[in-house]
């Protein structure tokens, strides 16, 4: 055991000394924060330039709303701020007659595309005149919208809004009915999104807390990428690091001292400390983040135990596959190959976790979250779900996971034990599984 | 021969790799406290027999065994004995003191600092003790990796190809330490190319080709089998060409001095009369084969032609260490 600890420690000062560990601690924060304040400072760096638009408007009876609603909009919110601070945050919409020298339709969407290409105007609007009026056609009440941007859709949207608030307007005078009463009829209902109540120490009822949409999602999203960044930092290397001591013959002179399940079970011991390493860094500063920004309640303490349970099971079962293929392959491009579907494997619960998140209480969800290769990841997703799962189920995960666990470090140590020593052409998966198999 | 003075007893053993035979039926027997030297020709089976006594590699199931210091156990990992595999085995990434602390611990080891320290001055390493191995040149990651293999003063050290790739300097340095091993009691089985190197330092000399035994004995019992069939010599003159002369089968010019393998029965006179009348014989030497020559003489490319060549050819009685 002494021996298996010797490897250990060395396995971890290998891994946690090195350069590339601080960087890929430190990247995610940096990542995740540098992006929010990207998004931040991008928020007021929009393009400010106004945008001369032509209008034709064959009802005769919109073009006067919209040029109103634009000017409205340059009241409210194309500028910000009061006296000297006042500045522009938005481009104006400036509205004008489309000037055309036909009446035909196809003519005149010639020309105005003409004239934006000719960057005199940045885009038009065509209303046909049956837009107010349509019947019972749909394709009528359509205004056609032109521009050389099609994925700039801020006017596009804007024009959308105005036409139909006034076209609504319009046609209830036309039969006499008040627009305000409308309004009133229409008023939408809101249905609140609450948590369930329960008794104070006083015994009496507490007020049901509106339930933080974003804390409930962003919680169970956040256990489950650090399950997944813990078993790709800390538990991929361990192919490169074994491969290494195969090629460079250190396994050699490591096989005269210890046996290759010793040498193999030390690497894991070694790893294993590498995550839990990454994952307490992560988790005290999550806590302080959390904390700091007075969301506290929302930190899931009751959740951390379960998290270093499946993360220390989640390294070992893909430690070990990652150690068997280093020790099986005879250079990093065969490595590679036998990598992808491991990968796939790992990143798997990616594909699903939305759904998961969702319902975390619905069948597939379950049956999902104990498959155990993916066990570690959904099971913790599912459990930061309010209001949790039942117990049996976190449980009977374990006990799949422990046993998967012990099935791949077996196998893996007889992969290991062979491979190891192998020089020449690697292994392919039929000879690995014949190792694992026969040992 | 006693068993308990053995420290490695191999009895007919072999190795096959898929359809490869690497090694076949093999025997040695490597006494306490001596330096037992491995020749032949690469892929042989040197390595793989040293692996085997490292427990590296099973044997074959068959007859056979190996017995490592008395024990006859197949497992690896055994802290008395020392390994250092041919070329490589170092952490590229590590400080040199660093690995040895690690090999030093592997092996048990709890009282090594000062034993890291002395190593490293002994090999004039001092200076470069916090430098990572992959700073190091060839000859130096090579000397770090023998203090790896002895750090833990194991009682027989395995060293395979030790001097390769090594300068006379550091050459002397590492075969001083092999010496004050065996002073100090450890027994050392070394393989080599240098076959001036195993006939100065082995007590035993051991050649494997393809896979068999063909040479086994104190370097003195291997030269007797072949008798006095050498003839060293030194000629100075323009008519000189001795593999003109009757009874001279072989020539091996080494510059200067050239040795001449002679026929069973040739006379020595007659010999010497006719170098003399090519030229000014400056040296004429009768001499045992050297162990260069008898090693070209069973693997060589005229090997082929003497089917004898592979005949095993093993002194019955080796003399004692």
């Amino acid at each position: 055991m002494r021996k298996v600890i010797v490897i250990a420690v060395r396995e971890y000062q290998a891994a946690v000394k090195t350069k590339a560990f601080i960087i890929s601690i430190l990247a995610m924060p940096v990542f995740m924060g540098g992006s929010i304040a990207v998004q931040a400072l991008m928020r007021d760096k929009v393009d400010t330039t106004d945008k001369r638009i032509a209008v034709l408007d064959q009802t005769g009876r919109l073009y006067d709303l919209i040029v109103e609603a634009s000017l409205k909009r340059d009241q409210t919110i194309v500028f910000k701020g009061e006296g000297a601070e006042r500045k522009k945050v938005k481009p104006r919409y400036l509205i004008e007659k489309a000037s055309v020298s036909s009446d035909d339709r196809e003519r005149i969407t010639f020309e105005l595309s003409e004239q934006v290409r000719n960057a005199e105007i940045f885009a038009f609007a065509i209303m046909g005149p049956d837009v107010i009026e349509p019947g019972d056609d749909p394709l009528r009440a359509r205004v056609a919208y032109h521009s050389n941007t099609p994925t700039y859709d801020n006017f596009q949207n804007w024009l959308e809004r105005v036409i139909n608030r006034h076209t609504h307007e319009l046609r209830f005078q036309a039969v006499n009915v008040e627009p305000a009463v409308v309004a009133q009829a229409i008023r939408p209902v809101q249905v609140a999104n609450l948590g369930l109540v329960s008794l104070d120490e006083e015994g009496r009822i507490t007020k049901a807390e509106e339930t933080n949409r974003i804390a409930n999602f962003l919680i169970p999203m956040g256990m489950m990428m650090l399950m997944f960044m813990v078993v790709l930092v800390a538990a991929s290397p361990l192919m490169q690091s074994v491969l290494e001591e195969k090629m460079q013959r250190i396994a050699e002179v490591l096989l005269g001292s210890i046996t290759p399940f010793q040498l193999m079970m030390g690497k894991l011991l070694g790893i294993v400390g590498v995550s839990l390493t990454m994952a307490t860094i992560y988790l005290v500063g999550a806590f302080y983040a959390i904390h700091e920004t007075g969301f506290g309640q929302f930190f899931p303490k009751h959740l951390v135990w379960w998290f270093v349970v499946f993360q220390v099971m989640a390294v070992l079962l893909y430690g070990s596959v990652f150690a068997a293929i280093g020790a099986a392959v005879s250079d990093m491009k065969e490595a590679q190959n036998l990598m992808t579907p491991v990968m796939l494997v790992v990143i798997a619960p990616m594909f699903v976790w939305l759904n998961v998140v969702k319902e975390p209480l619905s069948t597939s969800s379950m049956v999902m979250s104990l498959i155990p290769p993916a066990t570690p990841m959904l099971m913790i997703l599912r459990q930061a779900v309010p209001p949790g799962i039942p117990i049996w189920q976190t449980l009977l995960g374990i006990v799949l996971v422990i046993a998967t666990t012990i099935v791949c470090v077996f196998a893996a140590g007889r992969i290991f034990r062979v491979g190891i020593l192998m020089q020449g052409k690697g292994a392919n998966l039929g000879e690995m599984i014949r190792w694992a198999i026969r040992g | 021969m006693n068993n308990t003075t053995n420290v490695v007893e191999i009895q007919s053993i072999s190795k096959t790799f898929r359809k490869h035979v690497a090694v076949d039926d093999l025997s040695l027997s490597v006494p306490k406290g001596s330096i037992y030297g491995f020749i032949g020709p690469n892929g042989s089976g040197k390595t793989t027999t040293l692996r085997m006594i490292m427990r590296i590699y099973h044997p074959d199931s068959g007859g056979g065994h190996i017995r490592v210091l008395g024990k006859e156990s197949f497992q690896a990992a055994n802290d008395r004995i020392g390994y250092l595999p041919e070329e490589r085995g170092l952490y590229k990434k590590m400080k040199v003191r660093d690995i040895l602390r690690f090999y030093a611990e592997l092996k048990g080891r709890r009282d090594f600092k000062e034993t890291v320290g002395n190593w490293l001055q002994r090999m004039n390493l001092s200076d470069c003790a916090n430098n990572k191995v992959e700073t190091l040149s060839k000859g130096m990651a090579q000397k770090v990796q023998f203090i790896a293999a002895v750090i833990a003063e194991p009682e027989l050290v395995i060293l395979d190809e030790p001097f390769t790739g090594l300068d006379p300097v550091n050459a002397d340095v590492l075969r001083e330490a092999v010496l004050d091993l065996r002073r100090r009691g450890s027994t050392v089985i070394f393989s080599t190319h240098d076959m001036s190197v195993a006939e100065k330092m082995c007590d035993f000399i051991f050649m494997i080709f393809k896979g068999r035994k063909v040479l086994d004995g104190t370097l003195e019992s291997i030269q007797h089998k072949y008798g006095e069939d050498t003839v060293r010599v030194s000629v100075e003159g323009n008519g000189y060409s001795p593999h003109t002369i009757s009874g001279v089968e072989r020539v091996t010019d080494f510059g200067h001095v050239q040795e001449l393998r002679i026929a069973p029965g040739t006379d020595t006179q007659d010999l010497l009369g006719a170098l003399m009348r090519q030229g000014n014989v400056m040296h004429f030497e009768l001499a045992h084969p050297s162990l260069h020559d008898i090693f070209v003489r069973i693997a060589g490319p005229e090997a082929d032609k003497d089917a004898a060549g592979l005949e095993t050819l093993t002194a019955e009685e080796p003399a004692d260490a």
